[in-house]
């Protein structure tokens, strides 16, 4: 009990400094180029965090994560393109829009079991890719529709700090949830599905809450990006983003609240050095993915409280 | 009218070609719950083998047809021995490791065959007139009969033989059929590699007609999870069906909708099944 209680003190602390270090330290010392990489990898760890919530915490693997990143990226855009509305409004349409589309998803597949819904998100996540790219008088397609950015005078720090306190916000939330009795109720789910729904939970009702609730998080995401980048594109809900952000999830160590934190910034970090080889990172990426999860399913996290103990991380 | 049946035909022909790939994944998904993602990159696997098999090696279509096949089989009894098999019981790894297999599958033929659609020689050439109705590739008609051939040694072998009914036994009740002392791992493996060589035999049937591209893997698995839902999951006969009704919705949709949305349809059809009748055509309504 009392190691417990000590880890669920210590947990809040290291993260907490490790994003006050955050706060004070890339601004004043990293170039614009590395600062976007930063507001990128902040830009992960919203997905990878949000997507651990259901695959981690409610054993669900949905492949529409990218997919709902887009839908927000996509319906903010339009909305400031084509409305006129304030970026800052829009991302909250965005948003609204992924958990309703997560919910519409959520509730026709998952009562039939995990299969459906990861087999139903991979299709969706394909139509919308089709979807956008014919339709190209609403999304210009391939070509990318250029957005609004939130600040009037462009940035990269202004930019960094919003991706900051977006992503601590959404961690708060995250972490809140599942130390919360709706997380116990997930872990419950995840543990022993018979046993949980025995002893009263509703285990569809969870599930689907759980993938909405992440859903919209990655339409929030997705808005946040969209408006950075001024640039949206079908590769944000391509089959290939969602890859990279379930490799980070599960490079980092999915179900521990710490895996796809450390995973994202380990392997967006990482892909800037190995850009140079273009599409073996790809490759190289998903063969370490392949080999953590066969070898060690917990991720670095996982290696690193098995090595050091467990007072560190959990 | 002809127009109309033209495409009606091709839909049947596809449609049978449908059924072989989402077997594959039925089969896999009967007897070890495993649904297969990288099923579309063993097609496509299958469609390049056997281009650059008879094309860069010379190896008449007869011989490297077989052999791809061979290939794939082989390549599906490794996937299940050093990836699946320590998934067992974990639904959520499987389908994990099986999605970024297929990513690293996608990504490998992309280096390894290039980015270039490429199209195995045609085994027969010319065309037939069907009932003074429109002219046929005799290529299409040929994939047709050998993919009612394939289908009728599939239903053969799990319908009437020793190997068949050990894998429903198991698909049924594990325990009780490793009981009764049959070698359940080793049904799993040959099943899978069955399941992978059958995605290897829909690919090189259907790659004189459609040339394979490393980026056309996602949609020939998604059509054969539609099938496999539609049919209702671990139904044989859903399958056929299911093959045969995507094809002919896909092929008459692109023809007289919109050819942009062909891959829009099998959606459409996998989310009507999901609202009204969510165990399939065929399959068993749940407990």
């Amino acid at each position: 009990m009392k190691n417990k209680q000590q880890k669920r003190n210590l947990n809040p602390f290291w993260i907490g400094s490790f994003f006050i270090l955050l706060a004070l330290f890339p601004p004043f010392f990293l170039s614009q180029y590395w600062l976007h990489v930063m507001i990128i990898s902040l830009f992960y760890v919203m997905m990878a965090s949000s997507w651990n919530l259901i695959a981690g915490f409610t054993g669900q693997v949905s492949f529409a994560h990218a997919a709902f990143s887009g839908i927000g990226a996509y319906v903010s855009g339009m909305l400031a393109v084509f409305l006129g509305l304030s970026p800052w409004l829009a991302i909250f349409v965005g948003t609204g829009a992924s958990a309703f589309l997560g919910l519409g998803l959520g509730y026709l597949c998952i009562r039939m079991g995990g299969i459906y819904l990861s087999l139903t998100t991979l299709g969706f996540s394909e139509i919308l890719r089709i979807i956008i790219t014919n339709e190209d008088q609403w999304t210009r397609g391939t070509m990318g529709l250029q957005t609004p950015g939130f600040f009037a005078e462009y940035s990269k720090i202004s930019y960094y700090y919003l991706f900051l306190i977006a992503t601590i916000l959404l961690l708060i939330f995250i972490y809140k949830i599942i130390h919360s009795e709706i997380g116990l109720t997930f872990r419950a789910v995840l543990n022993d599905e018979l046993a949980a729904s025995s002893s009263g939970i509703n285990t569809v009702k969870v599930r689907i809450l759980a993938f909405t609730v992440s859903s919209a998080m990655a339409g929030l995401a997705g808005g946040l990006y969209g408006h950075y980048l001024m640039l949206i594109t079908p590769d944000i809900p391509s089959l290939g983003q969602m890859f990279l952000v379930l490799a980070m999830a599960v490079i980092g160590g999915m179900g521990s609240f710490i895996g796809p934190i450390v995973g994202s910034f380990l392997l967006e970090i990482l892909s800037e050095y190995i850009r140079i080889y273009g599409e073996y990172h790809v490759l190289l990426f998903g063969l370490v993915a392949l080999v953590m999860a066969r070898f060690a399913p917990e991720g670095v996290v996982g290696i690193w409280k098995r090595r050091w103990g467990k007072r560190w991380l959990s | 009218m002809s127009e109309f049946l033209m495409y009606l035909t091709n839909g049947i022909v596809i449609g049978v070609i449908n059924a072989i790939s989402a077997i594959g994944v039925s089969l896999i998904v009967g007897i070890m719950k495993v649904i297969n993602f990288a099923h579309g990159e063993l097609y496509i696997f299958a469609g390049y083998f056997s281009y650059h098999l008879s094309v860069s090696l010379g190896v008449p279509p007869l011989l490297a047809v077989p052999l791809s096949v061979f290939f794939i089989f082989l390549i599906g009894l490794g996937m299940e021995r050093t990836l699946i098999r320590p998934t067992y019981g974990d639904e959520m790894y499987s389908l994990i490791i099986t999605f970024v297999l297929s990513i690293v599958l996608q990504s490998a033929a992309l280096l390894i065959f290039g980015p270039y659609p490429q199209k195995p020689p045609n085994w027969v050439t010319g065309a037939m007139n069907i009932f003074g109705f429109f002219h046929y590739g005799n290529q299409r008609i040929l994939s047709f009969f050998i993919s009612i051939v394939v289908l009728i040694s599939i239903f053969y072998l799990i319908r009437r033989t020793w190997f068949g009914k050990s894998i429903r036994a198991i698909s049924q009740d594990r325990e009780m059929t490793a009981l009764v002392g049959v070698d359940h791992l080793r049904m799993n493996m040959v099943a899978f590699g069955l399941g992978a060589a059958l995605a290897g035999a829909a690919g090189v049937i259907l790659a004189p007609i459609f040339p394979v591209t490393p980026t056309g893997s996602s949609s020939v698995s998604l059509n054969a999870f539609i099938v496999v839902v539609l049919g209702g999951m671990g139904s044989l006969k859903g399958c056929v069906i299911g093959g045969l009704v995507l094809g002919i919705i896909e092929n008459l949709g692109a023809a007289y909708i919109s050819s942009m949305y062909r891959h829009i349809f099998g959606f459409i059809i996998l989310i009507l099944v999901l609202v009204f009748r969510p165990w399939g055509l065929f399959g068993q309504k749940a407990q």
